[in-house]
Protein backbone atom coordinates (compact mmCIF):
# COMPACT_ATOMS: atom_id res chain seq x y z
CA UNK A 1 0.00 0.00 0.00
CA UNK A 2 2.26 2.86 -1.18
CA UNK A 3 -0.53 5.26 -0.33
CA UNK A 4 -0.36 4.19 3.28
CA UNK A 5 3.38 4.28 3.77
CA UNK A 6 3.29 7.71 2.21
CA UNK A 7 0.60 8.80 4.62
CA UNK A 8 2.26 7.22 7.67
CA UNK A 9 5.58 8.84 6.82
CA UNK A 10 4.04 12.29 6.38
CA UNK A 11 2.06 11.98 9.61
CA UNK A 12 5.06 10.77 11.59
CA UNK A 13 7.32 13.57 10.41
CA UNK A 14 4.68 16.20 11.04
CA UNK A 15 3.98 14.81 14.54
CA UNK A 16 7.67 14.87 15.37
CA UNK A 17 8.02 18.40 14.04
CA UNK A 18 4.94 19.66 15.83
CA UNK A 19 6.29 18.41 19.18
CA UNK A 20 9.90 19.16 18.39
CA UNK A 21 10.91 20.38 21.86
CA UNK A 22 9.49 17.33 23.56
CA UNK A 23 10.92 15.16 20.82
CA UNK A 24 14.40 16.58 21.34
CA UNK A 25 14.10 16.09 25.09
CA UNK A 26 13.03 12.49 24.61
CA UNK A 27 15.80 11.75 22.11
CA UNK A 28 18.44 13.35 24.34
CA UNK A 29 17.32 11.36 27.34
CA UNK A 30 17.40 8.15 25.34
CA UNK A 31 20.85 9.11 24.08
CA UNK A 32 22.29 9.81 27.51
CA UNK A 33 20.81 6.75 29.15
CA UNK A 34 21.87 4.43 26.35
CA UNK A 35 25.35 5.95 26.30
CA UNK A 36 25.62 5.00 29.96
CA UNK A 37 24.34 1.53 29.21
CA UNK A 38 26.90 1.26 26.42
CA UNK A 39 29.71 2.50 28.66
CA UNK A 40 28.72 0.00 31.34
CA UNK A 41 28.70 -2.80 28.76
CA UNK A 42 32.11 -1.76 27.45
CA UNK A 43 33.49 -1.65 30.99
CA UNK A 44 32.10 -5.06 31.75
CA UNK A 45 33.59 -6.61 28.64
CA UNK A 46 36.83 -4.70 29.02
CA UNK A 47 37.15 -5.86 32.62
CA UNK A 48 36.57 -9.42 31.53
CA UNK A 49 39.24 -9.08 28.84
CA UNK A 50 41.67 -7.50 31.31
CA UNK A 51 40.98 -10.16 33.92
CA UNK A 52 42.00 -12.80 31.42
CA UNK A 53 45.29 -11.03 30.76
CA UNK A 54 45.90 -10.49 34.47
CA UNK A 55 45.12 -14.05 35.38
CA UNK A 56 47.35 -15.36 32.67
CA UNK A 57 50.09 -13.21 34.13
CA UNK A 58 49.46 -13.83 37.80
CA UNK A 59 52.94 -14.69 38.73
CA UNK A 60 53.94 -15.33 42.28
CA UNK A 61 57.44 -14.13 42.97
CA UNK A 62 59.28 -15.87 45.79
CA UNK A 63 62.20 -13.57 46.62
CA UNK A 64 65.15 -15.23 48.29
CA UNK A 65 67.11 -13.43 50.94
CA UNK A 66 70.60 -12.31 49.80
CA UNK A 67 71.92 -14.39 52.68
CA UNK A 68 70.18 -17.60 51.56
CA UNK A 69 72.49 -20.56 51.12
CA UNK A 70 72.47 -22.51 47.85
CA UNK A 71 70.86 -25.48 49.61
CA UNK A 72 68.03 -23.33 50.93
CA UNK A 73 67.48 -21.96 47.42
CA UNK A 74 67.44 -25.47 46.00
CA UNK A 75 65.03 -26.69 48.74
CA UNK A 76 62.55 -23.93 47.98
CA UNK A 77 62.83 -24.67 44.27
CA UNK A 78 62.11 -28.39 44.61
CA UNK A 79 59.20 -27.79 47.02
CA UNK A 80 57.65 -25.29 44.64
CA UNK A 81 57.89 -27.68 41.73
CA UNK A 82 56.21 -30.46 43.71
CA UNK A 83 53.10 -28.42 44.48
CA UNK A 84 50.11 -29.75 42.49
CA UNK A 85 48.61 -26.29 41.94
CA UNK A 86 51.72 -24.75 40.46
CA UNK A 87 52.00 -24.98 36.74
CA UNK A 88 55.61 -24.01 36.39
CA UNK A 89 58.38 -22.19 38.17
CA UNK A 90 61.47 -20.56 36.79
CA UNK A 91 64.49 -19.50 38.72
CA UNK A 92 65.76 -16.00 38.04
CA UNK A 93 69.38 -15.57 38.96
CA UNK A 94 71.14 -12.34 39.80
CA UNK A 95 72.21 -11.72 36.20
CA UNK A 96 68.61 -11.89 34.99
CA UNK A 97 67.36 -9.41 37.54
CA UNK A 98 70.27 -7.16 36.77
CA UNK A 99 69.15 -7.06 33.13
CA UNK A 100 65.53 -6.47 34.19
CA UNK A 101 66.65 -3.56 36.32
CA UNK A 102 68.50 -2.08 33.38
CA UNK A 103 65.24 -1.96 31.47
CA UNK A 104 63.14 -0.54 34.27
CA UNK A 105 65.46 2.05 35.81
CA UNK A 106 66.97 5.28 34.55
CA UNK A 107 70.69 5.07 33.69
CA UNK A 108 71.57 7.17 36.76
CA UNK A 109 69.70 4.87 39.11
CA UNK A 110 71.00 1.79 37.35
CA UNK A 111 74.61 2.83 37.55
CA UNK A 112 74.73 2.36 41.32
CA UNK A 113 73.55 -1.28 41.15
CA UNK A 114 75.96 -4.22 41.30
CA UNK A 115 75.14 -7.70 40.09
CA UNK A 116 76.03 -9.05 43.50
CA UNK A 117 73.35 -6.86 45.16
CA UNK A 118 70.55 -8.32 43.12
CA UNK A 119 68.15 -10.70 44.86
CA UNK A 120 67.30 -14.01 43.27
CA UNK A 121 63.76 -15.28 42.88
CA UNK A 122 61.45 -18.01 41.72
CA UNK A 123 58.65 -16.85 39.36
CA UNK A 124 55.75 -19.29 39.57
CA UNK A 125 52.52 -19.45 37.60
CA UNK A 126 49.74 -21.12 39.60
CA UNK A 127 47.18 -23.25 37.78
CA UNK A 128 44.47 -20.94 39.05
CA UNK A 129 45.00 -17.39 40.14
CA UNK A 130 43.25 -18.03 43.48
CA UNK A 131 46.00 -20.50 44.41
CA UNK A 132 48.53 -17.69 44.41
CA UNK A 133 47.49 -16.75 47.94
CA UNK A 134 48.27 -20.29 49.20
CA UNK A 135 51.79 -20.02 47.84
CA UNK A 136 52.21 -16.67 49.53
CA UNK A 137 51.10 -18.08 52.91
CA UNK A 138 53.14 -21.22 52.61
CA UNK A 139 56.55 -19.80 51.65
CA UNK A 140 56.51 -16.57 53.63
CA UNK A 141 58.11 -18.30 56.65
CA UNK A 142 60.39 -20.69 54.76
CA UNK A 143 64.10 -20.31 55.72
CA UNK A 144 66.04 -18.31 53.18
CA UNK A 145 62.90 -16.63 51.79
CA UNK A 146 62.80 -12.90 52.13
CA UNK A 147 59.40 -12.10 50.68
CA UNK A 148 56.59 -13.59 48.56
CA UNK A 149 54.56 -11.33 46.34
CA UNK A 150 51.45 -11.89 44.25
CA UNK A 151 49.68 -9.01 42.47
CA UNK A 152 46.38 -10.23 43.92
CA UNK A 153 45.22 -7.31 46.00
CA UNK A 154 45.72 -4.91 43.14
CA UNK A 155 43.76 -7.05 40.73
CA UNK A 156 41.03 -7.50 43.25
CA UNK A 157 40.74 -3.79 43.96
CA UNK A 158 40.71 -3.03 40.27
CA UNK A 159 37.99 -5.52 39.56
CA UNK A 160 35.91 -4.23 42.43
CA UNK A 161 36.22 -0.67 41.22
CA UNK A 162 35.13 -1.70 37.77
CA UNK A 163 32.18 -3.66 39.14
CA UNK A 164 31.02 -0.74 41.27
CA UNK A 165 31.41 1.65 38.35
CA UNK A 166 29.45 -0.71 36.15
CA UNK A 167 26.56 -0.88 38.61
CA UNK A 168 26.52 2.87 39.12
CA UNK A 169 26.33 3.35 35.35
CA UNK A 170 23.60 0.77 35.03
CA UNK A 171 21.45 2.22 37.83
CA UNK A 172 21.73 5.75 36.46
CA UNK A 173 21.01 4.39 32.99
CA UNK A 174 17.93 2.58 34.27
CA UNK A 175 16.56 5.72 35.91
CA UNK A 176 17.23 7.68 32.73
CA UNK A 177 15.67 4.99 30.58
CA UNK A 178 12.53 5.23 32.69
CA UNK A 179 12.42 8.98 32.27
CA UNK A 180 13.04 8.54 28.55
CA UNK A 181 10.03 6.23 28.41
CA UNK A 182 7.93 8.79 30.25
CA UNK A 183 9.06 11.51 27.85
CA UNK A 184 8.24 9.36 24.85
CA UNK A 185 4.81 8.56 26.28
CA UNK A 186 4.23 12.24 26.84
CA UNK A 187 5.24 13.33 23.34
CA UNK A 188 2.92 10.75 21.89
CA UNK A 189 0.14 11.82 24.21
CA UNK A 190 0.60 15.37 22.92
CA UNK A 191 0.65 14.14 19.33
CA UNK A 192 -2.55 12.20 19.90
CA UNK A 193 -4.13 15.22 21.52
CA UNK A 194 -3.10 17.48 18.64
CA UNK A 195 -4.61 14.96 16.22
CA UNK A 196 -7.83 14.23 18.10
CA UNK A 197 -10.10 15.68 15.38
CA UNK A 198 -8.36 13.72 12.64
CA UNK A 199 -8.50 10.58 14.77
CA UNK A 200 -12.23 10.92 15.41
CA UNK A 201 -12.89 11.44 11.69
CA UNK A 202 -10.69 8.46 10.84
CA UNK A 203 -12.64 6.24 13.22
CA UNK A 204 -15.88 7.50 11.78
CA UNK A 205 -15.05 6.76 8.16
CA UNK A 206 -13.64 3.33 8.97
CA UNK A 207 -9.86 3.64 9.10
CA UNK A 208 -8.47 0.49 10.68
CA UNK A 209 -6.98 0.62 14.15
CA UNK A 210 -3.52 -0.08 12.79
CA UNK A 211 -3.82 2.66 10.25
CA UNK A 212 -4.54 5.09 13.06
CA UNK A 213 -1.89 3.70 15.39
CA UNK A 214 1.08 3.23 13.11
CA UNK A 215 2.09 6.90 12.74
CA UNK A 216 2.22 7.18 16.54
CA UNK A 217 4.10 3.90 16.88
CA UNK A 218 6.51 5.15 14.24
CA UNK A 219 6.94 8.37 16.17
CA UNK A 220 7.96 6.53 19.35
CA UNK A 221 10.21 4.16 17.45
CA UNK A 222 11.87 7.05 15.64
CA UNK A 223 12.65 8.74 18.93
CA UNK A 224 14.01 5.55 20.46
CA UNK A 225 16.10 4.63 17.44
CA UNK A 226 17.43 8.15 16.86
CA UNK A 227 18.40 8.28 20.54
CA UNK A 228 20.15 4.92 20.33
CA UNK A 229 21.87 6.01 17.11
CA UNK A 230 23.41 9.01 18.84
CA UNK A 231 24.29 6.84 21.83
CA UNK A 232 25.97 4.32 19.52
CA UNK A 233 28.05 7.12 18.01
CA UNK A 234 29.04 8.42 21.45
CA UNK A 235 29.94 4.96 22.71
CA UNK A 236 31.98 4.31 19.59
CA UNK A 237 33.71 7.63 20.13
CA UNK A 238 34.45 6.63 23.72
CA UNK A 239 35.89 3.35 22.49
CA UNK A 240 38.14 5.09 19.97
CA UNK A 241 39.20 7.67 22.52
CA UNK A 242 40.10 5.07 25.15
CA UNK A 243 42.05 3.11 22.56
CA UNK A 244 43.96 6.24 21.66
CA UNK A 245 44.70 6.91 25.33
CA UNK A 246 45.85 3.36 25.95
CA UNK A 247 49.32 2.87 24.48
CA UNK A 248 49.15 -0.11 22.13
CA UNK A 249 52.91 -0.61 22.48
CA UNK A 250 52.59 -1.10 26.20
CA UNK A 251 50.60 -4.24 26.90
CA UNK A 252 50.77 -3.50 30.61
CA UNK A 253 48.80 -0.23 30.45
CA UNK A 254 45.40 -0.70 32.01
CA UNK A 255 43.59 1.19 29.26
CA UNK A 256 45.06 -1.22 26.76
CA UNK A 257 44.10 -4.18 28.85
CA UNK A 258 40.47 -3.15 29.33
CA UNK A 259 39.91 -2.29 25.67
CA UNK A 260 37.35 -4.40 23.83
CA UNK A 261 37.51 -6.29 20.57
CA UNK A 262 35.79 -5.12 17.39
CA UNK A 263 33.09 -7.77 17.56
CA UNK A 264 32.35 -6.89 21.17
CA UNK A 265 31.91 -3.28 20.07
CA UNK A 266 29.56 -4.42 17.32
CA UNK A 267 27.37 -6.37 19.74
CA UNK A 268 27.34 -3.51 22.20
CA UNK A 269 26.07 -1.17 19.49
CA UNK A 270 23.50 -3.74 18.41
CA UNK A 271 22.27 -4.03 22.01
CA UNK A 272 21.95 -0.24 22.19
CA UNK A 273 19.83 -0.15 19.03
CA UNK A 274 17.73 -2.97 20.44
CA UNK A 275 17.18 -1.04 23.65
CA UNK A 276 16.33 2.13 21.73
CA UNK A 277 13.75 0.37 19.61
CA UNK A 278 12.38 -1.38 22.69
CA UNK A 279 11.96 1.79 24.71
CA UNK A 280 10.39 3.60 21.75
CA UNK A 281 8.08 0.69 21.03
CA UNK A 282 7.03 0.13 24.61
CA UNK A 283 6.59 3.86 25.23
CA UNK A 284 4.40 4.37 22.20
CA UNK A 285 2.39 1.20 22.84
CA UNK A 286 1.66 2.35 26.37
CA UNK A 287 0.69 5.82 25.16
CA UNK A 288 -1.54 4.40 22.45
CA UNK A 289 -3.19 1.98 24.80
CA UNK A 290 -3.74 4.67 27.36
CA UNK A 291 -4.65 7.70 25.24
CA UNK A 292 -5.77 6.43 21.84
CA UNK A 293 -9.16 4.88 22.30
CA UNK A 294 -9.29 2.63 19.25
CA UNK B 1 -30.93 -3.14 5.96
CA UNK B 2 -31.29 -2.31 9.67
CA UNK B 3 -33.03 -4.49 12.25
CA UNK B 4 -33.37 -3.81 15.98
CA UNK B 5 -34.63 -6.78 18.00
CA UNK B 6 -35.68 -5.86 21.54
CA UNK B 7 -32.72 -3.54 21.91
CA UNK B 8 -32.12 -1.99 25.31
CA UNK B 9 -29.25 0.34 26.07
CA UNK B 10 -28.41 1.26 29.65
CA UNK B 11 -25.43 3.56 30.07
CA UNK B 12 -25.25 3.49 33.84
CA UNK B 13 -27.42 1.75 36.33
CA UNK B 14 -30.22 4.27 35.77
CA UNK B 15 -33.14 4.40 33.40
CA UNK B 16 -32.40 2.98 29.96
CA UNK B 17 -31.52 5.35 27.09
CA UNK B 18 -33.23 2.87 24.76
CA UNK B 19 -35.89 0.56 26.12
CA UNK B 20 -36.78 -2.66 24.30
CA UNK B 21 -36.79 -1.13 20.82
CA UNK B 22 -37.70 -3.34 17.86
CA UNK B 23 -37.78 -1.93 14.35
CA UNK B 24 -37.03 -2.89 10.76
CA UNK B 25 -35.68 -0.43 8.21
CA UNK B 26 -35.48 -1.56 4.60
CA UNK B 27 -32.90 -0.75 2.00
CA UNK B 28 -33.48 2.63 0.42
CA UNK B 29 -35.83 3.93 3.11
CA UNK B 30 -35.71 7.46 4.50
CA UNK B 31 -36.45 7.53 8.22
CA UNK B 32 -36.87 10.47 10.58
CA UNK B 33 -36.00 9.87 14.21
CA UNK B 34 -37.86 12.29 16.45
CA UNK B 35 -38.41 12.78 20.15
CA UNK B 36 -37.67 15.30 22.85
CA UNK B 37 -34.18 15.93 24.09
CA UNK B 38 -32.72 12.92 25.88
CA UNK B 39 -35.23 10.51 24.35
CA UNK B 40 -32.45 8.33 22.88
CA UNK B 41 -32.06 9.43 19.24
CA UNK B 42 -28.29 9.84 19.37
CA UNK B 43 -28.01 6.57 21.27
CA UNK B 44 -29.91 4.87 18.45
CA UNK B 45 -27.40 6.18 15.91
CA UNK B 46 -24.37 5.39 18.08
CA UNK B 47 -25.51 1.79 18.31
CA UNK B 48 -25.67 1.67 14.51
CA UNK B 49 -22.13 3.05 14.33
CA UNK B 50 -21.04 0.41 16.82
CA UNK B 51 -19.70 3.17 19.05
CA UNK B 52 -21.78 1.54 21.74
CA UNK B 53 -23.00 -2.01 22.15
CA UNK B 54 -26.58 -2.76 23.23
CA UNK B 55 -27.08 -3.94 26.80
CA UNK B 56 -29.74 -6.34 25.60
CA UNK B 57 -31.15 -7.40 22.25
CA UNK B 58 -29.75 -7.79 18.76
CA UNK B 59 -28.90 -5.38 15.94
CA UNK B 60 -28.49 -6.56 12.36
CA UNK B 61 -27.08 -4.03 9.96
CA UNK B 62 -26.12 -4.45 6.29
CA UNK B 63 -26.49 -8.19 6.76
CA UNK B 64 -24.20 -8.39 9.80
CA UNK B 65 -25.11 -9.20 13.38
CA UNK B 66 -23.32 -6.47 15.32
CA UNK B 67 -23.23 -8.59 18.46
CA UNK B 68 -20.99 -11.18 16.84
CA UNK B 69 -18.91 -8.67 14.89
CA UNK B 70 -15.32 -8.79 16.18
CA UNK B 71 -13.80 -5.48 17.19
CA UNK B 72 -11.32 -5.43 14.33
CA UNK B 73 -14.18 -5.68 11.80
CA UNK B 74 -15.86 -2.52 13.09
CA UNK B 75 -13.88 -0.18 10.78
CA UNK B 76 -15.02 -2.25 7.80
CA UNK B 77 -18.62 -1.97 8.97
CA UNK B 78 -18.22 1.80 9.19
CA UNK B 79 -17.02 1.98 5.59
CA UNK B 80 -20.62 1.13 4.67
CA UNK B 81 -22.02 3.89 6.87
CA UNK B 82 -21.79 7.60 6.22
CA UNK B 83 -22.25 10.05 9.08
CA UNK B 84 -23.27 13.69 9.39
CA UNK B 85 -23.49 15.66 12.63
CA UNK B 86 -24.92 18.91 13.84
CA UNK B 87 -21.42 20.34 14.34
CA UNK B 88 -20.07 19.32 10.88
CA UNK B 89 -16.79 17.90 12.31
CA UNK B 90 -14.61 19.14 9.48
CA UNK B 91 -10.85 19.41 9.83
CA UNK B 92 -10.16 23.15 10.04
CA UNK B 93 -6.66 23.05 8.58
CA UNK B 94 -7.63 21.06 5.49
CA UNK B 95 -9.31 22.45 2.40
CA UNK B 96 -12.74 21.34 1.25
CA UNK B 97 -11.12 18.95 -1.23
CA UNK B 98 -8.71 17.58 1.39
CA UNK B 99 -11.46 17.07 3.94
CA UNK B 100 -13.38 14.86 1.56
CA UNK B 101 -10.26 13.18 0.19
CA UNK B 102 -9.16 12.35 3.75
CA UNK B 103 -12.12 9.99 4.15
CA UNK B 104 -10.92 7.98 1.15
CA UNK B 105 -7.20 8.17 1.91
CA UNK B 106 -7.46 6.79 5.42
CA UNK B 107 -9.27 3.70 4.20
CA UNK B 108 -6.50 3.11 1.68
CA UNK B 109 -8.22 4.13 -1.54
CA UNK B 110 -5.73 4.74 -4.33
CA UNK B 111 -4.90 8.27 -5.43
CA UNK B 112 -6.62 7.81 -8.77
CA UNK B 113 -9.92 7.03 -7.03
CA UNK B 114 -9.49 10.06 -4.79
CA UNK B 115 -8.80 12.29 -7.79
CA UNK B 116 -11.92 11.19 -9.64
CA UNK B 117 -14.41 10.70 -6.79
CA UNK B 118 -13.83 13.83 -4.72
CA UNK B 119 -14.56 16.45 -7.40
CA UNK B 120 -17.55 14.43 -8.51
CA UNK B 121 -19.16 14.34 -5.06
CA UNK B 122 -18.30 18.00 -4.42
CA UNK B 123 -20.05 18.83 -7.67
CA UNK B 124 -23.06 16.84 -6.43
CA UNK B 125 -23.31 18.92 -3.23
CA UNK B 126 -22.83 22.15 -5.21
CA UNK B 127 -19.32 23.03 -4.04
CA UNK B 128 -17.46 22.30 -7.26
CA UNK B 129 -16.24 25.90 -7.36
CA UNK B 130 -15.02 26.06 -3.74
CA UNK B 131 -12.81 23.00 -3.45
CA UNK B 132 -9.72 24.92 -2.36
CA UNK B 133 -11.40 26.90 0.42
CA UNK B 134 -10.86 26.21 4.10
CA UNK B 135 -13.95 25.36 6.18
CA UNK B 136 -13.59 28.71 7.98
CA UNK B 137 -14.13 30.42 4.62
CA UNK B 138 -17.53 28.77 4.13
CA UNK B 139 -21.01 29.43 5.49
CA UNK B 140 -22.55 26.92 7.91
CA UNK B 141 -24.71 25.45 5.18
CA UNK B 142 -21.72 25.03 2.89
CA UNK B 143 -19.74 23.40 5.68
CA UNK B 144 -22.53 20.92 6.21
CA UNK B 145 -22.51 20.19 2.48
CA UNK B 146 -18.83 19.33 2.75
CA UNK B 147 -19.68 17.01 5.64
CA UNK B 148 -22.39 15.36 3.53
CA UNK B 149 -19.93 15.00 0.65
CA UNK B 150 -17.43 13.36 3.00
CA UNK B 151 -20.09 10.98 4.31
CA UNK B 152 -21.22 10.05 0.82
CA UNK B 153 -17.95 9.93 -1.10
CA UNK B 154 -17.41 6.24 -0.37
CA UNK B 155 -20.99 5.44 -1.55
CA UNK B 156 -22.18 4.00 1.77
CA UNK B 157 -25.21 1.75 2.06
CA UNK B 158 -26.48 3.75 5.01
CA UNK B 159 -26.29 7.45 5.82
CA UNK B 160 -26.83 8.48 9.45
CA UNK B 161 -27.52 12.12 10.23
CA UNK B 162 -27.77 13.46 13.79
CA UNK B 163 -29.61 16.80 13.65
CA UNK B 164 -27.75 17.85 10.51
CA UNK B 165 -29.77 21.05 10.25
CA UNK B 166 -29.68 21.85 13.97
CA UNK B 167 -27.28 24.77 13.45
CA UNK B 168 -28.76 26.10 10.21
CA UNK B 169 -31.47 28.57 9.29
CA UNK B 170 -34.64 27.23 7.60
CA UNK B 171 -33.65 28.08 4.03
CA UNK B 172 -30.22 26.53 4.38
CA UNK B 173 -31.75 23.53 6.11
CA UNK B 174 -33.98 23.11 3.12
CA UNK B 175 -30.94 22.82 0.89
CA UNK B 176 -29.34 20.16 3.07
CA UNK B 177 -32.61 18.30 3.22
CA UNK B 178 -32.88 18.31 -0.57
CA UNK B 179 -29.36 16.96 -0.74
CA UNK B 180 -30.08 14.11 1.67
CA UNK B 181 -33.22 13.35 -0.28
CA UNK B 182 -31.21 13.18 -3.49
CA UNK B 183 -28.72 10.85 -1.85
CA UNK B 184 -31.60 8.70 -0.63
CA UNK B 185 -32.86 8.42 -4.20
CA UNK B 186 -29.55 6.81 -5.22
CA UNK B 187 -30.60 3.87 -3.05
CA UNK B 188 -28.82 4.86 0.15
CA UNK B 189 -30.77 4.21 3.33
CA UNK B 190 -30.99 7.43 5.37
CA UNK B 191 -31.72 7.69 9.09
CA UNK B 192 -31.97 11.26 10.32
CA UNK B 193 -32.51 12.40 13.89
CA UNK B 194 -34.10 15.83 13.98
CA UNK B 195 -36.05 18.41 15.92
CA UNK B 196 -37.11 20.21 12.74
CA UNK B 197 -40.90 19.97 12.78
CA UNK B 198 -41.53 21.82 9.53
CA UNK B 199 -39.15 19.65 7.61
CA UNK B 200 -40.58 16.37 8.89
CA UNK B 201 -44.10 17.54 8.22
CA UNK B 202 -43.22 18.68 4.71
CA UNK B 203 -41.24 15.59 3.66
CA UNK B 204 -43.83 13.04 4.82
CA UNK B 205 -41.44 10.16 5.26
CA UNK B 206 -41.39 7.34 7.77
CA UNK B 207 -41.16 8.69 11.34
CA UNK B 208 -39.91 6.85 14.43
CA UNK B 209 -40.66 8.63 17.67
CA UNK B 210 -38.79 7.87 20.87
CA UNK B 211 -39.93 8.88 24.32
CA UNK B 212 -37.59 8.18 27.22
CA UNK B 213 -36.01 5.42 25.19
CA UNK B 214 -39.29 3.77 24.24
CA UNK B 215 -40.35 3.60 20.59
CA UNK B 216 -43.80 5.14 20.88
CA UNK B 217 -44.58 5.69 17.22
CA UNK B 218 -43.61 4.12 13.88
CA UNK B 219 -45.48 5.92 11.16
CA UNK B 220 -44.99 5.73 7.44
CA UNK B 221 -45.40 9.06 5.62
CA UNK B 222 -45.57 10.54 9.12
CA UNK B 223 -45.41 13.94 10.76
CA UNK B 224 -43.33 15.41 13.57
CA UNK B 225 -45.82 15.77 16.43
CA UNK B 226 -48.22 13.09 17.58
CA UNK B 227 -50.92 15.71 18.17
CA UNK B 228 -51.05 16.23 14.43
CA UNK B 229 -52.57 12.71 14.60
CA UNK B 230 -52.44 12.22 10.85
CA UNK B 231 -52.38 8.46 10.41
CA UNK B 232 -50.77 7.74 13.77
CA UNK B 233 -50.26 4.06 14.52
CA UNK B 234 -48.27 4.22 17.76
N1 LIG C 1 -22.24 8.39 27.12
C1 LIG C 1 -23.30 8.44 27.94
N2 LIG C 1 -23.17 8.07 29.23
C2 LIG C 1 -24.22 8.09 30.08
N3 LIG C 1 -25.44 8.49 29.71
C3 LIG C 1 -25.65 8.88 28.44
C4 LIG C 1 -24.58 8.89 27.50
N4 LIG C 1 -25.06 9.32 26.31
C5 LIG C 1 -26.36 9.58 26.51
N5 LIG C 1 -26.73 9.32 27.79
C6 LIG C 1 -28.09 9.44 28.35
O1 LIG C 1 -28.95 8.67 27.57
C7 LIG C 1 -30.18 9.38 27.35
C8 LIG C 1 -30.44 9.51 25.86
O2 LIG C 1 -29.47 10.37 25.31
P1 LIG C 1 -29.38 10.69 23.76
O3 LIG C 1 -28.13 11.46 23.53
O4 LIG C 1 -29.55 9.43 23.01
O5 LIG C 1 -30.64 11.62 23.55
P2 LIG C 1 -31.08 12.44 22.26
O6 LIG C 1 -32.42 11.97 21.92
O7 LIG C 1 -30.03 12.36 21.21
O8 LIG C 1 -31.14 13.91 22.83
P3 LIG C 1 -30.91 15.30 22.04
O9 LIG C 1 -32.12 15.55 21.23
O10 LIG C 1 -30.75 16.31 23.14
O11 LIG C 1 -29.68 15.12 21.23
C9 LIG C 1 -30.05 10.69 28.07
O12 LIG C 1 -30.70 10.56 29.32
C10 LIG C 1 -28.57 10.88 28.26
O13 LIG C 1 -28.32 11.56 29.46
MG1 LIG D 1 -28.72 13.75 20.29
Amino acid sequence: MPNFSDYAFRETVSNLWRNRLMTIAAILTVTISLTLVGAALLLKQGAANAAQIWQRDTQVSVWMAPTASPSEIAAVGSQLNQLPYVRACVYRGQAYDYEEARKLLTPAEFSVLRVGDMPTSYRCTPLQSQDAQIIVNRFMTQPGVQNVRAPLQQIHAMQQTITVLQWVFLVIALVLLLSAAVLIINTIRLAIFARRREISVMKLVGATNWFIRIPFMAEGLTQGILGSGFAALLVYGLHVWLNALGNPNNPNAILTQISVHGWQMFWTEAVLFGFGALIGGVGSSLAIRRFLDV
Amino acid sequence: MITFENVTKIYKAETPALDNVSVDIDKGEFVFLVGSSGSGKTTFLRLLLREEAPSKGRIIEAGRDLGSLPKWRVPFLRRNIGCVFQDFRLLPNKSVFENVAFALEVIGRPKSVVKSQVPQVLELVGLGQKMERLPSELSGGEQQRVAVARAFVNRPLILLADEPTGNLDPTTSEGIMTLLDRINRTGTTVVMATHDKQMVDRMRRRVLELDHGVLVRDQSRGVYGIDDSAGSQA
